[in-house]
């Protein structure tokens, strides 16, 4: 017995996690192919593109949007609450930014960065708020909401970007470019790794782990996630549990989008985010590839930002559609969710060679 | 001021809005009764609409676009039987999955086959789909015009909407299926095959599906957009749960919302000065979200609807 069976059920799961990767790109193969391409050429180009020393910080750059939005999916998750509507509150925060910067774009910049990065939070929680109190007190379907959500926040910010915003000597729908005094610092040179990138990974990324794991909210959102029975026994108040974590899950993609204007694009912009990996849709197979674990998150962030990063890279090299991202993330996620399939088979069967019950 | 003409055109093209909505309503009302919640039903008309596309573009018969887009329906439906009823994997995950899934697929051999850049005049089919007109009863004033000269869909939806209210609540098979959405395990009991069953409702909901969403593309449009379904898979779903899983009443909500719709086009087309477009587009979700709003509270559906089954012997 030189392995417990703690250690043991870890070591499957790993496997599993890597198999289920395999698997998603094994059949990514075959979609390849399908379109007489050489998929080895096309992977090549695609793990060049994504995780070759040169790649990195661009990687990283991509990863820090899904991160803080799939950290707040987490949250939510953990309680079986479906929010599907990142996306909106992704592009809300990354709008109000942008309004915000181009109002104070005289104020002192030390004071109004934190302002601005602090209400592209809110702005997001904000449009987390309707559904979130729907599904709180009315026992509205969070899944169906969160999503018309999404199409109001997209037509909005079209609006605001064609119509009163609009930069007016740009050809295309978005606003001015905003004062280079408010971006947000660089930390490396020579690089785009903005102070985003480092509150993401150093700060929220520890925040968040102590929080779901040792305090009292995260173990009431587990606890809700197990049965809201259980809960309203353990005397949780599931109304405010439900309007917390959707307010965090919905601040942290307003952030996201906040840092992806302040950091990135400097503009606000109709395609924030990548058209056919969307960050906010993508964070969701990000957060249940990480099993909901906020260190495991960072690192299924840093792969899948390498995917989307990579599939440019493969698209330029290659000539494979960039759709091929968005399908293998789907992919992983199908793979994925058979796996919980058979880690509870394996999970039976170990139990059942050690008469547990 | 409001002439008779535009309120016919309007109620007109309601009707005719109505019926991929319906379909998929219809189709995913009868699955959840059966205690199946299957989101990717945006996905099954998603492919659909493609499908439809693809076959009509390079054969020229809206009769094999039609008959694919279905089979790309089950096909896509019956991985998700697969996943859920099979593998008892979680429905809202699996179901959000193969929606990206099917937005990854489409789009990716929509380039694969006609290149990156679609130039100006994205590629398009020749001919649509055409409406039928019934003889003697399109004459009648008003009436005629709006309901009898429509798609053969649309009055197949129409039959539907009483086919299935009638399997439901007057039929065995009805009961049975009423039965496994309360309580699989009970049903299991009394000899019902609960998980065959569960499957050939999901074959008949991606059938279905596929061509609800090959109307998009072979019938209001001659062409497939990326990601053209916009959440009218999801819409449906909600319609479902506006109509308390009964497809009469989901015939009227499927209306109403079918309405704002037409009322959204008309907005965009007339260029309403101080509305601007977008905000006619938002309007059908703003108004979903309104509909549960005001009728979706605290609904209860059938008791096991989106809990995995597993059979305990």
């Amino acid at each position: 017995m030189g392995i417990t069976l703690e250690r043991r059920f870890l070591l499957i799961r790993a496997a599993l996690a890597l198999s289920t990767i395999g698997l998603a790109f094994f059949a990514g193969i075959i979609i390849i192919s399908s379109v007489g391409k050489d998929p080895l050429q096309a992977y090549y180009w695609l793990f060049q593109g994504a995780f070759s020393p040169p790649a990195i910080p661009e990687t990283l750059i991509r990863a820090t949007p899904l991160l803080l939005i799939s950290i707040g999916l987490a949250t939510v998750f953990k309680a079986r609450i479906w929010n599907i509507g990142a996306e909106g509150q992704f592009y809300v925060g990354g709008m109000v930014t942008a309004i915000l910067s181009i109002l104070l774009k005289d104020a002192p910049p030390s004071l109004a960065f934190p302002v601005i990065v602090l209400v592209a939070g809110l702005g997001g929680a904000l449009w987390a708020l309707p559904p979130a109190i729907l599904k709180a007190t009315y026992g509205i379907n969070e899944v169906i909401t969160t999503l018309m959500f999404n199409y109001v926040a997209i037509y909005l910010v079209s609006y605001l970007l064609h119509g009163p915003f609009r930069d007016p000597v740009s050809m295309f729908p978005e606003t001015e470019t905003i004062n280079p005094a408010l971006w947000a610092p660089i930390v490396v040179q020579g690089t785009r790794l903005h102070v985003g990138v480092l509150l993401a990974f150093a700060v929220v990324v520890p925040l968040a782990y102590f929080f779901l794991r040792w305090t009292a909210f995260g173990l009431k959102l587990d606890v809700l996630g197990s049965s809201a029975r259980t809960a309203q026994y353990a005397n949780i108040n599931v109304t405010r549990l439900v309007i917390q974590a959707m307010l965090i899950s919905g601040f942290l993609a307003g952030l996201a989008g906040g840092f992806e204007v302040l950091g990135i694009q400097h503009k606000m912009r109709l395609e924030l985010s990548p058209p056919t990996s969307p960050y906010g849709y993508t964070g969701i197979a990000v957060a249940l590839l990480g099993y909901l674990n906020p260190l495991l998150i960072a690192l299924t962030s840093f792969f899948l930002g390498g995917i989307i990063n990579g599939s440019m890279t493969m698209h330029r090299m290659a000539q494979i559609p960039v759709g091929m991202a968005g399908i293998i993330q789907a992919l992983i996620i199908i793979f994925v969710l058979a796996s919980y399939f058979v880690e509870d088979k394996l999970a039976k069967k170990a139990m059942e060679r050690l008469k547990l019950w | 001021m409001v002439s008779v003409e535009i309120v016919v055109g309007l109620l007109y093209s309601s009707v005719s809005l109505l019926t991929p909505i319906l379909l998929a309503g219809l189709a995913e009302l009868l699955v959840e009764r059966s205690g199946i919640l299957n989101l990717s039903l945006e996905g099954a008309m998603l492919v659909g609409a493609f499908t439809a596309f693809m076959v009509a573009f390079y054969t020229g018969s809206l009769g094999y676009a039609m008959l694919a887009a279905s089979i790309a329906g089950v096909a896509l439906c019956m991985l998700f039987a697969l996943l859920t009823i099979t593998l008892a994997l979680d429905q809202m995950v699996t179901g959000l999955a193969l929606n990206l899934l099917t937005i990854g697929i489409t789009s990716y051999f929509y380039r694969a086959s006609f290149g990156w850049y679609v130039s100006p005049i994205p590629p398009h089919v020749e001919t649509t789909l055409q409406p039928v007109e019934i003889p003697v009863l399109s004459q009648i004033p008003i009436l005629g015009k709006v309901l009898f000269n429509h798609l053969p869909h649309t009055y197949a939806a129409l039959a539907l909407v009483f086919l299935s209210w009638w399997l439901l609540f007057r039929t065995e098979s009805g009961l049975k299926i009423r039965a496994m959405g309360e309580d699989p395990q009970t049903a299991d009991y009394l000899g019902i095959n609960v998980n065959l069953t569960r499957y050939a409702l999901l074959v008949l909901e991606g059938g279905i599906a596929g061509i609800a969403g090959a109307l998009l593309s072979i019938g209001y449009y001659n062409m497939f957009l990326d990601n053209m379904t916009q959440g009218r898979g999801y819409i449906a779903i909600a319609l479902v749960i506006l109509s308390r899983w009964n497809p009469l009443l989901l015939l009227g909500a499927a209306f109403i919302f079918s309405f704002i719709d037409a009322l959204q086009l008309r907005i965009q087309a007339f260029n309403v000065p101080f509305l601007p477009y977008q905000f006619a587009l938002m309007l059908p979700y703003l108004f979903t979200i309104v509909l549960l709003l005001v009728a979706g509270r605290k609904v209860k559906g059938p008791a096991s609807l989106g809990k995995p089954f597993k059979k305990s012997r």
